[in-house]
Formats: structure tokens, C-alpha cells, sequence
């Protein structure tokens, strides 16, 4: 990833322009003030975004992931992730570092101080929270389509493992990924299901294919909410994806190594 | 804010609605009466193994005294529930023994005995004299003053003997 940091504009926040005429000194530092108070309030926002907002989201999703609403009375039903979630969960780290949605040196050094390190490790712990749950939201609880489904998601991680990717693609193919999941559980598999068991109720309500279907493919009987709670825990884990910094920002940042562009006379960021 | 008040609030926010999420699902309640009624219990519980931690763990002797006094009313089921309440960490071997002997009162019986309240008593009567061999008992009401005697008579009420078609049974008082 390449940034531009314009020369003039850095100079101006450093405060270091030197002019002969007095006119232009006092424009000089009026424009490095705003400068300043721009790029302070930029980092603030950015430093709320990173250490509230974005482990807020997550911790939403771990909350939201394995919630169920029962068919009969709405009754809270809290379904735990199974281990293949964690599994999946791990892989998805790793493809977010190869992706550099996450770059590992960015969050965690030496160079920054034991608190910054700490509460980056808060974000990653609630990062991989919010993942694993996102799976467990996805994948069917239990029978056959339980190991059906989990099979693709191996499938499709282990295979995007070995794929160059870039992070907006990443993001992109992750939607995609789980919107399909999401159409499958919560679309397709949920108009099997009846409401209500037994063999004498499909009888006498006509569902009987219905009742078959969902006995055979061990469906469980939840509430339609259940599909709303998940869609919006989807929505939420992609949000929380989409705000949260490559980089982790802060005031101790890594130096910047670069060059100066002999075309534009800018800096040219590498990282 | 500063960064550090910023990075000290996501750390603490983390730790504590991390912990609130796996408390709910380890607890799974079914609605919204259901979280605060489980919060409760489990913050008593929370307290009583502090308690215990730190050695300051006593029986509730409001509770106690209460199970007592239905003891005596015959009311076995609440007393025992009482005394279950009063040392929820079953380590009080006078209590303990009080719900060992409303077992042997309820399931006593002229003609024939209640095996299922028995056998249960005699689980019991085997927690007290584990947690206190020389267990005896100052409550003169109770003619079986320790384990030993309790338990015997928890045997001997399971047992099938030929005494048992005694008729003269019938007379035999309850202890």
C-alpha cells in the first residue's frame, strides 16, 4: 500500500517555512495552526474508531453471532460455536494478514509502548471473537449440512489461502462468501422448516413434505427473527472489517520510510 | 481524549463485556426475567466460594434456625430446602446432618419404608461423617445423636429380612 503525504503540507505542520515577508509569516502559521488542529483532530477520530468503535462492533457480533430466537415463544436460545468455528475463525486471521487488512507489524512492536500493545491485543481478541461467531452464525448447528457447509467454508479459505489477494478484493470475496452462507441458512434451509413438530400437525396442515425435509436434514426450528439478528450481525462484522485500520494509529507511530518523489515533489510512504 | 485513557477504556471494555458475553452463554437464559434471576445466583455463588477462599464462610443462621423449626414441624421438604440454603457449600456437618435425619423421618414408615428417600439419606449421612467423623449432635429431639447410628438405620431400612413380615412391627416407633 502506497500513500502520498504532501510536502507542503507536512512542512507546514512541522512549522518550519521561512519567509522574508511578514504578511506571508503570519498566513505561514496560520495555515500550519489549522494544519495541526486538523491532522490532531484526524488522528483523534481515527484513534476512536480504532480503540471504541471498532472493538464495540466486534464484541456486538461475538454477542449477536449465536443467538437464536426459538420457533414456539421467541424464547433467547445461546447456541455456542463449535471448534471447527474456531478453526475457520484462525484461518481468517491469517488470510487478513496476507491480504494486509491486518499487517502484524503495524499493530504489535517493540517500539510502542506495553499499554498500546495491550489494547491492540484487546482489538485483536475481540477481531477474532467477532469471526469466530460470524461462522458460528453461518454454518447449520448440527446433521449432515453442518459438515456440508463447513466444508466449503474450508474449501473456499484454505484455496484463498494460496491467492494473492488485496485487501479491498478480500473484503469483496468475504461478502460474497458470507452473503451466500447467509441466503443458504437463513433463506433456502429456514422454508423447509415447519414451525411445529410432529407427524400428526404436518399430517393435518398439509407440510408433510416440509416435515420430512426437516427431519432428514435435522433442521432446526427457529423463529424468523433469528434470520434478522444474524442479517444485521453480517452487516455489523463487515462494517467493523471495513473501519478498522490496516495500521493501528497512534501518537508513538513506526517511523515513515519513503522517498521523495522527483516528479510531484512529494513523499512516497512504503509500507 | 488521550490516547492512553482511550487504549485503557477499549482494554477495560473488552475484558468486561467480553467475560458478560461468555457468562450468557455459559449461563444461556431464555429471556430478559431469566438474566437478572441467573446474575443473581451466580453472584451469590461467586460470593460463597469467596467465602470459602478466604475462610470466612459461616452457615446463614437465620436460615438455619428456620430449617429447624420445620424440622420439627414435620414440614421436611421446606426444612431441608432451608438448610440446603442456609450451607450451599455443604461443609456445615450439623446442617448437613439435619438433612440426613429429615430423610430417615420422612421416608420412615410403620408398615414399610420409602427405599428412594433412604438411599438418598444414606448418600448424606455419609457427606457428614466424612466432613466430621465425631459428628454428635446437640439437639435433644434426635434420638440418633451421630452418623454412625443414622446410617445403621438407613442399612437396616433398606435391607429385606424376615423381620420385616414381623407384624409386631407395627408398634415400633420412629427415632
Amino acid at each position: 500500500m502506497t500513500s502520498m503525504i504532501n510536502e507542503n503540507e507536512s512542512t507546514a505542520i512541522e512549522g518550519e517555512i521561512i519567509s522574508d515577508s511578514p504578511d506571508d509569516e503570519e498566513k505561514t502559521i496560520v495555515a500550519a495552526k489549522s494544519s495541526r488542529e486538523i491532522a490532531v483532530r484526524s488522528n483523534d477520530s481515527a484513534l476512536w474508531f480504532q480503540y471504541f468503535a471498532a472493538p464495540a462492533i466486534f464484541l456486538l457480533v461475538a454477542f449477536l453471532g449465536g443467538l437464536r430466537l426459538g420457533a414456539a415463544d421467541n424464547e433467547f436460545l445461546f447456541h455456542a460455536p463449535a471448534l471447527v468455528c474456531l478453526i475457520f475463525a484462525l484461518m481468517l486471521q491469517v488470510l487478513f494478514v496476507r491480504a494486509r487488512l491486518i499487517e502484524v507489524d503495524g499493530w504489535f512492536s517493540d517500539a510502542f509502548p506495553p499499554l498500546r500493545n495491550a489494547a491492540n491485543t484487546a482489538v485483536m481478541i475481540a477481531l477474532f471473537a467477532a469471526s469466530m461467531q460470524v461462522f458460528n452464525a453461518l454454518i447449520p448447528e448440527q446433521g449432515l449440512l453442518f459438515w456440508i457447509v463447513s466444508f466449503f467454508f474450508l474449501w473456499s479459505l484454505w484455496t484463498n489461502l494460496f491467492a494473492e489477494f488485496e485487501t479491498k478484493k478480500l473484503l469483496v470475496s468475504l461478502g460474497s462468501l458470507f452473503g451466500m452462507a447467509f441466503i443458504v441458512k437463513y433463506l433456502i434451509l429456514s422454508s423447509f422448516v415447519v414451525p411445529e413438530s410432529g407427524f400428526f400437525n404436518a399430517l393435518l396442515s398439509g407440510n408433510l413434505t416440509r416435515e420430512t425435509l426437516t427431519s432428514l436434514l435435522d433442521l432446526p426450528r427457529y423463529s424468523a427473527g433469528t434470520g434478522y439478528i444474524q442479517f444485521f450481525t453480517l452487516v455489523l462484522y463487515l462494517i467493523g472489517l471495513y473501519i478498522l485500520p490496516p495500521v493501528s494509529k497512534g501518537r508513538h507511530s513506526l517511523p515513515v520510510s519513503g522517498k521523495i518523489s522527483s516528479e510531484t515533489g512529494s513523499l512516497e510512504t512504503i509500507s | 481524549m488521550n490516547e492512553k485513557y482511550l487504549q485503557i477504556l477499549s482494554i477495560s471494555m473488552v475484558a468486561v463485556f467480553g467475560s458478560l458475553i461468555v457468562w450468557i452463554y455459559w449461563a444461556a437464559p431464555k429471556n430478559f426475567e431469566e438474566i437478572s434471576i441467573k446474575a443473581q445466583s451466580t453472584i451469590e455463588n461467586i460470593s460463597t466460594k469467596t467465602q470459602v477462599i478466604t475462610n470466612t464462610y459461616e452457615v446463614d443462621r437465620a436460615k438455619f434456625d428456620e430449617g429447624v423449626k420445620n424440622f420439627r414441624e414435620e414440614n421436611y421438604i421446606l426444612a431441608r430446602d432451608l438448610f440446603e440454603r442456609a450451607d450451599p457449600e455443604r461443609r456445615d456437618a450439623a446442617t448437613q446432618f439435619y438433612i440426613a435425619y429429615s430423610f430417615y423421618r420422612q421416608g420412615w414408615g410403620r408398615v414399610s419404608n420409602d427405599d428412594e428417600l433412604f438411599q438418598k439419606g444414606l448418600e448424606q449421612v455419609n457427606r457428614v461423617a466424612a466432613l466430621d467423623k465425631d459428628f454428635v449432635s446437640s439437639d435433644a429431639d434426635l434420638q440418633l445423636k451421630t452418623p454412625v447410628e443414622l446410617k445403621n438405620e438407613f442399612e437396616e431400612g433398606l435391607k429385606i429380612t424376615a423381620g420385616d413380615f414381623n407384624p409386631l412391627r407395627i408398634l415400633r416407633e420412629r427415632k
